[in-house]
């Protein structure tokens, strides 16, 4: 697996090398993906029978007798951490570093250097995405809801190891089996949920009901952050509902927020993938919970995706406000 | 983990609070407060939400390997503090930007 994803990930860059999109490693890129595809199975065959004996424990300290999958997973979800603190650490540079479109068009001094849309010169400056996003409730509502989608998800999924924990004979076995599968489905469906308001808010927005158009500064319409213009390369970014316009002169500021749009595209965007390689792990959970896979004795599987599934929860808990809100 | 909260399922609990805190947080942006107090606000409820999952959704707390594996989460913590500190909180003046006094050659 960890092959195939390597030929996936060079050949993926090697397709959009320097923006430019090259067909000859498309067959690569598929060889890549039909290696991790196989990978995975291999993987779950050998997990569908897995019912729990041999499931080795450390021998040294300071891991003595805890299981060694546990032990690698916290490892695991360390490394993500280091990634992840990457990510964020840039965004704080950069937002600290770089000024503050809205603090450059506040100034004023914008329209004398000429950074306006009439002359075509964009100045340099950080516009984070919460300066659309936070604009009103319905903005807000797709991130909003996400956030209580990633905590109900968390939730259902220490239901589902409680469920799968509790020893033979205090529960119907059949009753095990649905309420195991239908907590593991439950957390699927959030995460689903969770990636498809993502995608709307990048890509598709929504339009709401005239009456509630009131609470929307008038409008109907809840564009996308690509209607928007919030791409990783908007080098002539100006705001569309004309809060960068200077009634005065009857400039409008131009904005180059290339820096702003890709750290904020690239944190969320990565934490986007962990929520898609969740999917892909919960789509076989739920299948095994439904065959009856799920016993007190190999219940710890799903402890161990559940660390990597309250991971990603943790991560969305940063993520949210300091790039949704602030 | 058979803990409970006011006599109420810990799992239960760390799920209303989780909600109830998001609820706090959406709400204090839409208060349009000060920036700085905003940022407060953010940073002063997702600690204890951090902290919340963390403890009691990952078994970091009450359990009998709950003490190693939190320091090993806590592993990185140094690396993580240096990244944010001396990376994510310096100016790209930083250096230039030195008062006199601590400069190379002014020391004394």
């Amino acid at each position: 697996m960890s092959i195939g994803i390597g030929i996936v990930l060079f050949m993926l860059a090697g397709a959009f090398s320097n923006g430019v999109y090259n067909a000859s490693y498309v067959p690569m890129f598929l060889v890549g993906l039909l290696v991790t595809f196989c990978g995975l199975i291999v993987w779950w065959r050998q997990d569908m029978s897995f019912d729990g004996h041999y499931e080795p424990l450390a021998q040294g300290v300071p891991f003595k007798n805890i299981q060694i999958r546990k032990v690698a997973m916290w490892i695991f979800l360390m490394s993500e951490m280091m990634v992840f603190t990457s990510l964020f650490t840039t965004y704080i540079r950069y937002r600290t570093g770089i000024e503050n479109c809205q603090t450059i068009f506040e100034r004023g001094d914008w329209i004398a250097q000429g950074y306006t849309v009439e002359a075509g010169e964009a100045i340099n400056c950080f516009e984070p995405a919460s300066a659309l996003i936070s604009t009103s409730w319905f903005h807000i509502a797709p991130g909003a809801i996400n956030t209580f989608a990633l905590i109900i998800s968390s939730f259902t999924i220490v239901q589902a190891l409680r469920f799968a924990k509790m020893p033979v004979g205090t529960i119907d076995e059949d009753v095990r089996r649905k309420k195991i599968y239908r907590y593991l489905g439950s957390t699927w469906f959030l995460a689903c949920v969770f990636l498809t308001l993502k995608l709307i808010e990048w890509f598709v927005g929504f339009t709401l009901p005239d009456f509630l158009a009131e609470y929307n500064n008038g409008h109907t319409h809840i564009a996308s952050l690509y209607e928007e213009g919030y791409l990783i390369n908007a080098e002539h970014y100006h705001r569309h509902d004309g809060s960068w316009h200077d009634p005065v002169t009857g400039a409008t500021m131009l904005a180059d927020i290339r820096v702003s749009a890709s750290t904020f595209y690239v944190t969320t965007g990565t934490h986007g993938l962990h929520v898609a390689l969740g999917i892909i792990g919960l789509t076989y959970m739920t299948f095994k919970a439904w065959t009856g896979g799920y016993t007190p004795d190999n219940a710890v599987s799903i402890e161990y995706f559940g660390l990597y599934w309250h991971f990603v929860d943790l991560v969305w808990v940063l993520v949210f406000p300091f790039f949704y809100l602030y | 983990m058979g803990h409970t909260i006011f006599g109420k399922d810990i799992y239960w609990m760390n799920f209303a609070g989780l909600m109830i805190l998001t609820i706090i947080e959406v709400a204090a942006v839409g208060l349009d407060l000060p920036n700085d107090t905003t940022l407060m606000i953010l940073v002063g409820i997702g600690v204890p939400k951090f902290i919340m999952i963390a403890a009691i959704f990952m078994h970091l707390w009450g359990d009998d390997d709950s003490g190693v594996l939190t320091l090993t989460a806590l592993f990185p913590a140094f690396f993580i503090l240096v990244m944010i500190l001396f990376i994510g909180l310096t100016h790209p003046e930083a250096a230039t930007g030195l008062p006199e006094w601590c400069r190379p050659g002014t020391y004394n």
